[in-house]
């Protein structure tokens, strides 16, 4: 019984060998509160002025499995030259569509989308409350050019009385504060009128 | 309203769910950081021992739009006090770091609506609930484009 409460409480990676430097400050917590399990606290991954803050995060003891699961040098990524603009993703270019009305279908967005280039891939994603469209949808294109054209020529336009927003989804490198739109964007040439969908 | 909060400011997330169990520590997790990097740990042992860990830059605009869905969600205003302990089952956090709020919220899995209804803070779990499954399935799009893998 008590190895089963033991077991139902304990949520340190015995056999994670990402983590083995907390055990002393686990056994002492267990010690002077056999209730309380040896939970993760929070050490914000960034940091900044007074926050209000909320939640069990910030109470519970300190987890190094916490702050080395996603701290470490391997993870995977596609070769970048970190410089600004946009990145290309495996097969493709991806751009991102936003202000999509929630009783938009896909067949509206193809038929909008793909005269700039054939359509690789399109995620509508849905509301998981509401079954209606989220507000966003992913395109994939095959050329940077047929992105490019997409965005510059959808940015602004008008799908079912809603104004969409068009951009990449995907950067080269680091986005640090708020972000200059102008360095992923270069100034548009004079618009032709909305389009209208 | 929330607009003006979605446009500027600090902007992380994190979201991890998992478990300890015969097959080790598997888990999800996965982090929206201030720079725009997203990055993506999932961790299973079963059949396979390979972790994958993925992570690409993230344009301006696809921040953007995770505020817009953390915001609307309304996430900031819950409190995780009523919510079901973590267990043997699993847990999940959600830290988010918008404005200048910090919540990091910790409970157990949610199988489904029932263990919502059933808990002490339904209406809080249910917002919850939905946005780690809109924030999910967000993520997979964008992983699944990028890297052309098929996420869990």
């Amino acid at each position: 019984m008590a190895s089963a409460d033991v077991e139902a409480l304990d949520f340190e990676p015995e056999d994670d060998d990402l983590m083995d430097e907390d055990g002393g400050v686990d056994d002492n917590n267990n010690a002077s509160s056999p209730r309380a399990a040896p939970l993760p606290k929070l050490k914000s991954a960034i940091t900044g002025g007074a926050k209000k803050t909320k939640g069990r995060g910030f109470r519970e003891e300190s987890d190094a499995d916490r702050h080395t699961r996603l701290a470490s040098r391997d993870f995977d990524s596609l070769g970048s030259d970190g410089g600004p603009g946009p990145q290309r993703s495996i097969e493709g270019w991806i751009i991102l569509v936003t202000g999509v009305h929630e009783e938009a279908q896909e067949d509206h967005l193809h038929n909008a989308f793909s005269e700039f280039g054939q359509i690789k891939n399109l995620h509508l994603n849905l509301d998981r409350r509401t079954g209606y469209v989220k507000g966003y949808a992913l395109i994939e294109y095959e050329t940077f050019e047929e992105a490019q054209k997409a965005i510059s020529d959808m940015n602004g336009a008008e799908l079912l009385t809603q104004t969409l927003t068009v951009d990449w989804a995907f950067s080269n490198g680091p986005s640090t504060g708020p972000f200059r739109r102008k360095t992923m964007r270069p100034a548009r040439r004079s618009r032709s009128p909305r389009r209208r969908y | 309203m929330a607009a003006i909060e979605e446009e500027s400011g600090e902007f992380y997330l994190r979201y991890y769910v998992g478990h300890k169990g015969k097959f080790g520590h598997e888990f999800l997790e996965f982090e929206f950081r201030p720079d725009g990097k997203l990055r993506y740990a999932n961790n299973s042992n079963y059949k396979n021992d390979t972790m994958i860990r993925k992570e690409v830059f993230l344009s301006p605009a696809v921040l953007k739009e995770c505020r817009r869905i953390i915001s609307e969600s309304e996430i900031m205003k819950e409190d995780d006090n009523n919510w079901p302990e973590p267990d043997r089952i699993g847990r999940q956090e959600l830290e988010i770091v918008m404005g200048n709020e910090h919540i990091s919220f910790t409970t157990s899995k949610i199988g489904s609506l029932v263990d919502v209804q059933s808990s002490n803070d339904p209406e809080g779990l249910r917002i919850f609930y939905y946005l780690v499954q809109d924030l999910k399935c967000f993520v997979f799009s964008l992983i699944s484009l990028h890297f052309k893998i098929k996420p869990i």
